[in-house]
Order: structure tokens, then C-alpha cells, then sequence
């Protein structure tokens, strides 16, 4: 169920439907256009018995009706109700008959168009608005969609009406779908809480507590609140203790389950700081350079994003902000790759043998790269657009995940495997190994070294472009957009023990949970990041070689 | 076990190993105050860890190491501690202060103002200098004092090294492949340097070349695998069989 | 070509007469005649700073091969222990009406924080000048060291003290001015510390200036008497052989906690003498670029040198400050090329470029004497003189 929330925005967004979708029912539709003109009386009563239909486009007309978007328009002598292609128009548009959701025709058969603002609204009284309301309210907890039903279903009962309290008692007989069944009763008890005699408010504290419902501790509170300000003998204790016992347990959950959250944001800070440090893994790591030019080669993976969704929205219109991002996956690993290809050939390949020269130098190129963003792009962050895949959120109990979140620790899975075995598996990861352990003994057994670093250190900046295209997505691109990570970078590939994969995947997500529980326990992100820091110094003293150093005899 | 006053090395029980390679199993050794020792064994035997266990450069898993009369625990102290109590070694490959000149190298080396603010104040006296001078003449380098170390051969390297051992005044001295990348004249001129020393010092010698290890053998230890082996003279190793399977025999037959 | 040890001393010492003649005697000869401005006596003193505090990296890489790239951190720290003195000199002539620095009213302090309270001596403030970077190193040196953190790994942990300075020093909660810092300094031991033109009011720039050039000619006597000490000597074995220098008997770890800490305290002098030149300080001091520059004038200089990091550092923050004026944009693409040409080309910086001229030139005619002795032997010249061309 949970991917039809996904999908069907997406179907509606390729096939690019006009909102106004075409009713199934014609039935409901004829007593929507019947109501428009109907007297008030007669208005409420069709609202009222529409109800039961459950179908999410009665809420739709009537929310338009109350904003003044249905029109009453006179054609051919009647008054017809309609809805107009688009309300804030200023042009002239076409017209849907409430009635049958066709197009107004003129004689001809010439599509006739209005301009909305000079046309004449279906008019809404006091007591028609508030009927509205209650039947869009209604409405909402037979939506099809579960999500938006859950969500109505403890919005109604947080409002405390009797009515309402009615109909989500009619619902929970007939929902089968376990999480909005739990949602009406969430709203069914705080509902009680609220209008319920002594008993039912005990008894609804009581559930609320079971159902280790976060949403309404505000209402348990102002209950304790509430009974607090009463004289000793209007004070009911039963309600109190149970209150008070359902907040405890209640609060216990919300910990529990912030805790959870934050293990998550960790794994996911921890992602992001694998997916950034993967490249200098094996720039650093493996090579042995002191890359400081890593993170303009971020750089340029943001930038390359950047530059593919101009390039596919002025080519193909914003339709290709849905999916130019995957065309800038490739883009961007080619582009770093190829800048690193550069660099290698014309400032690294002299530097093997000076490692902290090597460092100099780079950051001689990080500087002059940084300005060349600036130049060509400006100081300031360019704009780049999410798809709208990544954006929204899944959610487990009381926790959420979102969409893009989500994506971080699953790009950071795809290309740590890739990477792992490209080393392991392949040729050319061998020859890689032997040439970054024993260069002189690779060239002897007929490697051609100068080529393979050439090459490795093409993959690296690689993967380092792959990781700004990622930022792109969750952070501003601008020229300092992967400096900004360098320093992080380096500690997660020097705690994890240079030269190892597996030592950077655990130190990045060790750091990155750290890094997030510290923050929350310590309520800032400053003092969790010293800390971090602190930590990692401590540590180091413990294993200077980082977690996974190799033991081995050294020649002398 | 108790040990008799005139050990200059007492080695028990010693275990060392790396990722789950044992480099050195079970190792027991002992030495005679101003004794020359051989040690011999094939690649990987252990050898060189066998001398970074003694000078503290890697920490034993198990097992002591005692040192001299005062029985000081050398896997309790760091490197320049063990130095300190008269313990020199000489790197594989030659180690100098290649940016100094030879004499420097010498003076640097001298056993006195080792602290940080004594070798600030640190003024060579003339009695130090006759010191120098003698080391240099011992190892045929004073006409060379003032050349930049970098600049020397790598057999003059090699004796350079062995002088600035010298000038730390060691009782225990630990030379590991002392002929490596010698002349034959120069390999020579080597063993005769160390036998001269002998009376005076006592002398761990690690070696790979048999025919220098013939010239200078005294008492022969064969490491292989960790372990002592075998240890007596030259000819009740060379006549052992299981000696002669493990080294002497391959040795033998690819020399011959 | 070989200069003997005194010859070497003597023209050290020349070359730091001449320097004290120009700093001490001539600049301020100029400048009491009206020759040089006050905001350019001020951009000098900065420069010496600058150089004292290259001249304090070069101690620990040039050296002793340890690349510390978080030397601002001393300098920083160095600055802010005097900036404390300054801010709660500055009065109560400002916005607030309060004895409080500005920042502190701003965020609400009604008191000075207990820390705050020994800065208003002088001696303290002083003192502290010298103690706090020197306390900082000998921490993280003791750590650094005893764990045998050398070379790259040292270089990075370097940096993220500096990163984590950083951080810390932009915050208002660390009750050091976080994002603005210290400015708008006014007095020092009751004097006015800038020259006011048109109430013709005298400051102290020339002093500062002074002091500056003293500090700077203090560190090098005491580089070249270092040097040539056996401490100085050890200190460049350690550089070279370490596991040589911790096998002759050196504890190596105590020499280089000596020379980290040694070096902590100038850049801390020279940061403390930098900002009342440098008319304000703020976090920013921590960017790990700004230690990177340091870096830089000492490579650039020539590392190892008495006088290369001097060179490196006034050189390059001239043709800074020029570039930056003439070609906005593209300053740092110019300067980071010449950079990386000197690291690729010149390894041992603009000191070593007279040597290497003159190497080039021996080559260069051995070459063509080789040439033309090949040509009338007409044998294949192979061989001739191709190491030297690494």
C-alpha cells in the first residue's frame, strides 16, 4: 500500500493530468451540481448524505466551493456549476460542468473559456461552511489513501465532537488497515479524554497509554494541569494517577523512539561522511597522497550536477528535473575522474616519492580549482533541484525515514560494494593493490605502474565527484562545497587505518552515530563535534595505526 | 629457573607473533659476558624481531628478556632506556645521520648530554675529541671527518655505523648483517674490526654470508622458525643433519 | 662551493645586523620623519610577525620534520590571550555604557566571567601570552608524540586541532566574541594605542613595529645559535633517522615535545604582537588555510633555512596584498601557480635557487664540453651528466 503514495503523484506527474480528475461516480457528481444551486437547507442535507460515498473528490469540490472556485456559470439559459482549468488565472480558460466534468462547449462545438475572475462564484452561508467542514472532515477519515485517512482519523478525534467521535466508532469496525486502525483509536481516546464522563476519561488515558500515543501528551498534561487547579474534593485521583501513568509510559516510548532517530540520522551523517571519504580512501589511503584537491573534485561532481540540469531542463522543459539526476551520476564521476586524470598527469606523478610535497602541492591546486568555481560559477550556491522521488518520507511506528535520507545510505551501499569489488574482483583492482603495496616489485613483474596510479587516482577523484553529485542533493553547491568536508574525510580514513576499506566504512559510521548522539545529548552540534574530535585524537593514541592498522614487521 | 651471575642475556620464554604468525615461539637464549655470537637461519627465521625484541622496539607477548648484572627487564623499558643501559645496534641497512658530517655522526653518538637542555649546553671537550678521533682511526674514516655522511660508499656507510656504536660505549653489542653489500676486501676488514672488539665487548653478530660467519665464529646459534635449533661451534653445526636440512643443506647445495 | 661552519655563522650574523640596522634604526628613522604612514608601519610589523611565526614552523618542520598544520592555533591563541587585555582596556565609551566588552553586553553578561577577571593585569595577560599556546602544545604534543604520531598522520591531526579551535572560537557561548572576535581595541597601560591625525594624538604603532622587528631578530639569533648546538644537531638526526637518534640512547619523543612547545611559544609571541597591528582577531585565525599559508612561505622560502622562512613569508604576503589589489579574481590562480611550480620545480624554495642556478650552469657547460669532446671522439654520448638532470 505504502508505494501507491509513491507512485501514483508519479503517474499524475509523467502524465501530467489536469487537477481535476474525473469522477468514477456521475451520481455524486450530479448531486454536487445539484447542491450548488440548491437552497441552504437543501445544500446541508445533500452535503450530509454524500458523506457515506467516501469519495475524496466531494472534498475537493467543496474545498474549492469554499474558497469561491466553483463557478456558476450561464450557459444556454440554465446555470451551470463548474470548475475552471485553473482559478488564479488571469487568461481566459476552459471550463469542467461540475455535472459531468466534460468541457463547456459553445454551439459551435468550439471549447468556450472564461476568465475566473469575472465570473460569478457559488456563494457559501455560515451554517454551509461549517457542513462543508464537517463533511470534508468526514470525508478525509474514507479517503482511499491510508496515509491521509491515519492522519484524519486523530484530527478528528483531537477536536472532541461528539459526531465525530461517531463516526470514527463506525469506522473502526470496517478499517482492515492495521496503522489507521491504530490511529482511530488514538483519535477515539483522545476524543474521550476530552468529552467523555469520568470513567471514559479514565479509561481513555488508560488506552492512550497503551497505545504509546506521542501526539497527545499534550492533552494528558493539560489533564494533570487541569485537575491540579481543582479543590481537593473535585479532584478525581483515579483520572490522575492514570494520566500520569500514561504519560510516563508514553514519554518512555518518545525517548525510545528519539533514540532510534538518532541512531538513524547517525547511520545516515555516517553514510554521507563514507560517501565523501571514499574517494580519498584510496587517493590517501591507498596512493598515499596528501589529497587537499579532494574536495574541489566534490566540487566538481556538485558542479556537474549543476550543469546536467541546466542542460536537460533547457533542453527538455522541467519535466527533466525528474530524471536528470541519473544522467548526472555518470556525468559526474567522468568529470572528477577526468580532472583527476589531470592533475595526476601534470602535478602528482612527480610527488610519489615526497608524500608531504604532495600535500603542498595539492592544495596549490585546491586553491587555484576553488577560484575557477568562482570565476565560472560565482561565489554564491547554485540552485539544484531534487526529483520529487526524494523528497517525502516513510515511516515505521512512530518513526519517520525520508526518502532522500534513505537514498544516502543506499548510494553509499551501492558504491562502497562497487568499489569493493572492482578491488577485489578484478584485474585491474589487483594490479592496483600490487602497485599501491610494491611498486618497484609490480613494474618488475610487468605492471606499468605510472598507468595504474594514473588510473587510481582517476577512480578516486572519481568516486569524490560521485559524492559531490550525491551532496548536490542535501547540501548547497557552491565553490567551498566539498572543503568543507575535507577535514572529515581525513579523519575517517585516518581513524579507520590507511589503506583499508573496511576500516573506512566503520569509522565513517562510527563517527557519523557518534557525531549525532553526542549532538543530541549534548543539545549542540559543536560540542558533539569536539568531542568527536577529542575522541578520535584519544583513540589514536590507543591504535596510531587507526582501527584496522596492519601488525606487520617493518625492515629496517 | 635461576640464571648464574655471568650471563650478559638471559631470554626465556619468549613469544612473539603478528596476525597470528608466530615470529618467534618459545625462544630461550644465553650469553656469556663478553662473548661473540653467531646467529644464522634461514629467511624469515626471525632473526631481525629476535633483535627488536632485545632493543625494545616491538614488546614481547610473553617471556623476559634480563639484561646484565643488575637483571634489568628489558620488555619493561623503551628503546633509549635499553640503550642506555649499554645495549647498541646496528640497522640492516646502514642507518647515519646522512645531513651530518662523520665526525658529527661520532659526537652525536657519544654517550654523554643525552637530556634535551644538556645537549644544549653540550660543549666538546678535548678528551672527547681524542675519543672521536680514535673511533675514526679505528674504522678508517678520519681522513673523511668533514664529508657529509650522505656522501660515504655503502661499505663506508656500513663502518661508520659500527663506529658510532662504538662511541655509545655499549656492553652488548647487536650488529645485524654487518657484511651486507661489502667488498670482499671490505667484508674481511669487517670481521677483523669485530674480533678485535671481542675482549672488550660483548657481540651479537646476525649473519647471511657463511664465508664471513666462518671467519668470525666463535659459538653459533641457528634460528629457524622462531626457535633455537641448534647452538655450538661452527663444525657441530655444520656437521648437524637437521641444521643442514633447514639451511646448511640448501646453503650447501646452491653454493657448490 | 663548500662554506665553512664560521664563514656560514659570520654572514648569518651579517645578514642579521643589516636586517636589525634596517628595522631598528632606519624604518624608524623614516617613519618619525614622516616617510611612512601609520597604516603601513602597521602592515610591516605584520609581516615580521608573519615571518617570526613561519620561522617558529620551520623550527619543527624544517628541522625536525615535524609539518604542523595548525601553527595558527598558537598564533590565535597567542592573540587572543593579549586581545582579553585590550578588550578590557577598550572603557566604557561605547554602545553599551558598560566596562564590558560590547560582546558580552550584547549577549547579556552582566559580570565578567570568572576566567576573564586575571586578564585585566597586564603581567597576567602577558604571561599568559607565553603559557596558554605553551600549555596547548605540551598536551598535544605529550600525546601526539608518546602514540608516535610523525609525519602525515601528524600533519592531519594538526589540522583538525586547528578545525576544532575553529569551531569553538566561533561560538558566543565560548565567551570569546565568537563571530566578530576582538576589535576596536583603544588603550594599552593607560596609552592610546592609534594615532588619531586630526587630534593629532600619538599611538604606539612604531613600538609594535619595534617590538615586532625584535621579536623576529630574537628567534633567528636563536635558530642560528640552535642550530649549531649538538641539540640542533639532534634535532635534524631525528629529521633524518629517527629509530637512529631513540637507538643512540635520545629519548626522542622528550626533544620534539621541546621543540613543539619552543615553537608554540613564539608564534603565540608573534600573535600577541600581530594584533594590535592587525586591529582585531576573530575565530577565523583557526581556518585550516590560514596554517596552510604559513606552510606555504616557509616551503615557498625554502624549509631548513635560517633565512628562507623569513623570505618566504614577507615575500609572499607582499605580492598578497599587491596581487590581491591588481587582479581581484584571479590573484589566487597566479599565486597558486607560482606555488606549485616551486613545489614541483624547487623543492628546497627560493633559498636554494642560487645553488641551483649555479648547478645549472656547471651543467650546462659540462654538458656542452661533453658535446663538443663526444663529437670529435664521435662516440655516442650516452650517460653524460643524466643524474644531474633529476
Amino acid at each position: 500500500m505504502r508505494n501507491l503514495g509513491l507512485i501514483i503523484p508519479l503517474l499524475l506527474a509523467i502524465f501530467g493530468l489536469p487537477a481535476v480528475a474525473v469522477s468514477e461516480s456521475i451520481k455524486v457528481r450530479e448531486k454536487l451540481a445539484e447542491a450548488a444551486i440548491s437552497s441552504e437547507e437543501k445544500q446541508i442535507q445533500i452535503l450530509e448524505s454524500l458523506i457515506e460515498s467516501g469519495d475524496p473528490f466531494i472534498a475537493k469540490v467543496l474545498i474549492a466551493w469554499r474558497r469561491g472556485e466553483l463557478f456558476l456559470i450561464e450557459h444556454e439559459g440554465s446555470t451551470i456549476p463548474v470548475l475552471l482549468e485553473n482559478a488564479d488565472s488571469k487568461e481566459p480558460v476552459k471550463a469542467f460542468a461540475l455535472k459531468n466534468g466534460k468541457v463547456l462547449n459553445g454551439k459551435s462545438g468550439k471549447k468556450l473559456t472564461f476568465v475566473p475572475s469575472q465570473q460569478k462564484a457559488a456563494e457559501t452561508t455560515r451554517n454551509l461552511r461549517a457542513q462543508i467542514k464537517k463533511t470534508t472532515d468526514l470525508l478525509a477519515i474514507l479517503n482511499p489513501n491510508p496515509k491521509l485517512r491515519a492522519e484524519a482519523a486523530f484530527k478528528l478525534g483531537s477536536q472532541g465532537k461528539p459526531e465525530y467521535l461517531t463516526a470514527l466508532k463506525n469506522r473502526e469496525t470496517v478499517e482492515d488497515n492495521p496503522k489507521v486502525l491504530k490511529k482511530i483509536k488514538e483519535g477515539m481516546a483522545i476524543s474521550q479524554l476530552r468529552i467523555g464522563d469520568e470513567k471514559q476519561r479514565i479509561q481513555a488515558a488508560v488506552n492512550l497509554g497503551e497505545l504509546r500515543c506521542i501526539a497527545s501528551l499534550d492533552s494528558l498534561e493539560r489533564i494533570i494541569r487541569e485537575q491540579e487547579k481543582l479543590t481537593k474534593g473535585e479532584k478525581n485521583i483515579d483520572l490522575i494517577r492514570e494520566t500520569s501513568k500514561a504519560i510516563k509510559i508514553i514519554e518512555v516510548h518518545k525517548d525510545w523512539v528519539n533514540k532510534g532517530q538518532t541512531v538513524f540520522r547517525g547511520i545516515n551523517y555516517g553514510a554521507v561522511l563514507l560517501i565523501v571519504s571514499l574517494g580519498l580512501a584510496i587517493t590517501f589511503g591507498l596512493m598515499g597522497i596528501i589529497n587537499m584537491a579532494h574536495g574541489e573534485m566534490i566540487a566538481v561532481g556538485g558542479y556537474s550536477a549543476y550543469l546536467m540540469q541546466k542542460w536537460m531542463t533547457g533542453f527538455f522543459g522541467p519535466e527533466a528535473l525528474q530524471w536528470y539526476f541519473l544522467l548526472a551520476i555518470p556525468f559526474a564521476f567522468l568529470a572528477a575522474a577526468t580532472v583527476g586524470l589531470l592533475v595526476e598527469r601534470s602535478v602528482i606523478r612527480f610527488l610519489y616519492r615526497r608524500p608531504l610535497e604532495s600535500l603542498l602541492a595539492t592544495w596549490g591546486v585546491s586553491m587555484i580549482l576553488q577560484q575557477c568555481f568562482r570565476l565560472y560559477f560565482g561565489a554564491a550556491n547554485v540552485q539544484v533541484n531534487s526529483p520529487d522521488w526524494l523528497i517525502g518520507s516513510v515511516s515505521v511506528g512512530d518513526m519517520s525515514f525520508n526518502y532522500n535520507r534513505l537514498f544516502v545510505i543506499a548510494f553509499a551501499a551501492v558504491i562502497v560494494l562497487g568499489t569493493g569489488l572492482l578491488m577485489s574482483k578484478t584485474s585491474l583492482g589487483l594490479s592496483i593493490r600490487a602497485v599501491m603495496q610494491n611498486r618497484d616489485m609490480a613494474a618488475s613483474m610487468g605492471i606499468r605502474t605510472s598507468r595504474i596510479r594514473m588510473v587510481t587516482f582517476a577512480f578516486g577523484s572519481g568516486l569524490a565527484g560521485l559524492a559531490g553529485c550525491f551532496l548536490s542533493q542535501i547540501d548547497n553547491v557552491g565553490p567551498e562545497v566539498g572543503s568543507k568536508y575535507i577535514i572529515d574525510s581525513f579523519m575517517v580514513v585516518v581513524t579507520g587505518g590507511v589503506g583499508n576499506l573496511l576500516g573506512t566504512i566503520t569509522a565513517a559510521l562510527g563517527i557519523g552515530t557518534a557525531d549525532r548522539m553526542l549532538e543530541a545529548w549534548s543539545d549542540s552540534p559543536v560540542v558533539g563535534k569536539v568531542l568527536v574530535l577529542s575522541a578520535i585524537i584519544i583513540f589514536l593514541q590507543a591504535r596510531p595505526g587507526g582501527l584496522f592498522a596492519a601488525n606487520s614487521r617493518s625492515l629496517d | 629457573m635461576s640464571k648464574p651471575q655471568e650471563f650478559i642475556l638471559t631470554i626465556e620464554n619468549v613469544n612473539k607473533s603478528f596476525e597470528g604468525f608466530k615470529a618467534i615461539s618459545d625462544l630461550n637464549f644465553y650469553m656469556d659476558k663478553g662473548e661473540l655470537r653467531t646467529i644464522i637461519g634461514p629467511n624469515g627465521a626471525g632473526k631481525s624481531t629476535f633483535l627488536d625484541l632485545i632493543t625494545g622496539k616491538i614488546k614481547t607477548d610473553t617471556g623476559k628478556i634480563l639484561f646484565g648484572n643488575e637483571d634489568h627487564d628489558l620488555t619493561k623499558l623503551r628503546e633509549y632506556q635499553i640503550n642506555r643501559l649499554g645495549i647498541a645496534r646496528k640497522f640492516q641497512t646502514p642507518s647515519v645521520y646522512e645531513d651530518h658530517t662523520v665526525f658529527d655522526n661520532i659526537m652525536l653518538s657519544l654517550p654523554e648530554s643525552r637530556g634535551v637542555f644538556s645537549s644544549i649546553f653540550f660543549r666538546l671537550d678535548s678528551e672527547a675529541k681524542d675519543r672521536i678521533t680514535e673511533i675514526l682511526k679505528t674504522i678508517r674514516l678520519k681522513d673523511m671527518e668533514t664529508v657529509i655522511a650522505g656522501a660515504l660508499s655503502h661499505g663506508q656507510k656500513q663502518w661508520l655505523e659500527i663506529g658510532m656504536l662504538l662511541a655509545q660505549q655499549p656492553k652488548l653489542l647487536l650488529v645485524d648483517e654487518p657484511a651486507a653489500g661489502m667488498s670482499d676486501d671490505e667484508t674481511k676488514r669487517t670481521g677483523e674490526l669485530l674480533l678485535s672488539l671481542e675482549e672488550k665487548h660483548s657481540i651479537i653478530v646476525i649473519e647471511h654470508d657463511m664465508e664471513f660467519v666462518r671467519q668470525i665464529a666463535r659459538k653459533v646459534t641457528v634460528l629457524h622458525q622462531g626457535k633455537v635449533i641448534k647452538e655450538g661451534s661452527m663444525d657441530s653445526i655444520q656437521s648437524d643433519p637437521t641444521v643442514a636440512e633447514v639451511y646448511l643443506g640448501r646453503k650447501h647445495s646452491t653454493a657448490a | 662551493m663548500q662554506l665553512t661552519a664560521s664563514r656560514l655563522l659570520m654572514s648569518h650574523l651579517i645578514a642579521l645586523a643589516v636586517f636589525a640596522l634596517v628595522t631598528l634604526a632606519l624604518v624608524p628613522l623614516i617613519y618619525s620623519s614622516g616617510g611612512i604612514a601609520n597604516h603601513d608601519i602597521q602592515r610591516y610589523g605584520k609581516y615580521l610577525c608573519w615571518a617570526a611565526l613561519a620561522v617558529s614552523l620551520n623550527l619543527l618542520w624544517g628541522y625536525t620534520g615535524l609539518l604542523c598544520l595548525g601553527q595558527c592555533v598558537f598564533f590565535g591563541l597567542g592573540g587572543y590571550a593579549f586581545g582579553m587585555y585590550l578588550m578590557l582596556n577598550v572603557g566604557v565609551d561605547q554602545v553599551y555604557k558598560t566596562a564590558l566588552p560590547d560582546f558580552m553586553d550584547f549577549l547579556g553578561y552582566t559580570e565578567l566571567p570568572a576566567h576573564w577577571k586575571p586578564f585585566e593585569s597586564f603581567g597576567f595577560a602577558v604571561g599568559a601570552v607565553i603559557w596558554v599556546p605553551g600549555v596547548m602544545a605540551l598536551i598535544f604534543g605529550f600525546l601526539a608524540f608518546r602514540s608516535r604520531i610523525t609525519g602525515v598522520y601528524f600533519a592531519i591531526m594538526t589540522q583538525a586541532l586547528t578545525y576544532v579551535a575553529w569551531i569553538l572560537f566561533l561560538r558566543n557561548e565560548f565567551t570569546f566574541g565568537g563571530n566578530n572576535g576582538f576589535t576596536d581595541f583603544k588603550k594599552i597601560l593607560g596609552a592610546n594605542l592609534y594615532s588619531h591625525p586630526h587630534t593629532s594624538t600619538n599611538g604606539k604603532e612604531l613600538l609594535f613595529f619595534i617590538l615586532s622587528a625584535l621579536l623576529l631578530i630574537v628567534t633567528i639569533l636563536l635558530m642560528i645559535a640552535l642550530t649549531r648546538t649538538r641539540f640542533g644537531k639532534i634535532q635534524r638526526a631525528i629529521r633524518d633517522s629517527e629509530n637512529r637518534v631513540r637507538f643512540s640512547g635520545y629519548c626522542t619523543e622528550n626533544f620534539k615535545l621541546f621543540i613543539f612547545t619552543l615553537a608554540a611559544i613564539i608564534a603565540g609571541i608573534a600573535g600577541a604582537l600581530w594584533l594590535p597591528q592587525a586591529g582585531g582577531i576573530n575565530g577565523d585565525v583557526f581556518l585550516p588555510r590560514e596554517s596552510l599559508w604559513v606552510v606555504v612561505w616557509v616551503a615557498v622560502g625554502g624549509r631548513g633555512t635560517i633565512w628562507g622562512p623569513v623570505i618566504g613569508a614577507i615575500l609572499i604576503s607582499a605580492l598578497k596584498s599587491w596581487a590581491q589589489r591588481e587582479y581581484e579574481n584571479t590573484w589566487i590562480i597566479i599565486l597558486g601557480g607560482v606555488f606549485l611550480i616551486i613545489v614541483l620545480f624547487l623543492p628546497g624554495g627560493i633559498s636554494s635557487l642560487g645553488k641551483k642556478l649555479l648547478g645549472w650552469i656547471r651543467i650546462c657547460r659540462s654538458r656542452t664540453e661533453n658535446f663538443i669532446t663526444n663529437r670529435k671522439k664521435k662516440v655516442d654520448p650516452n650517460g653524460d651528466g643524466e643524474e644531474t638532470l633529476q
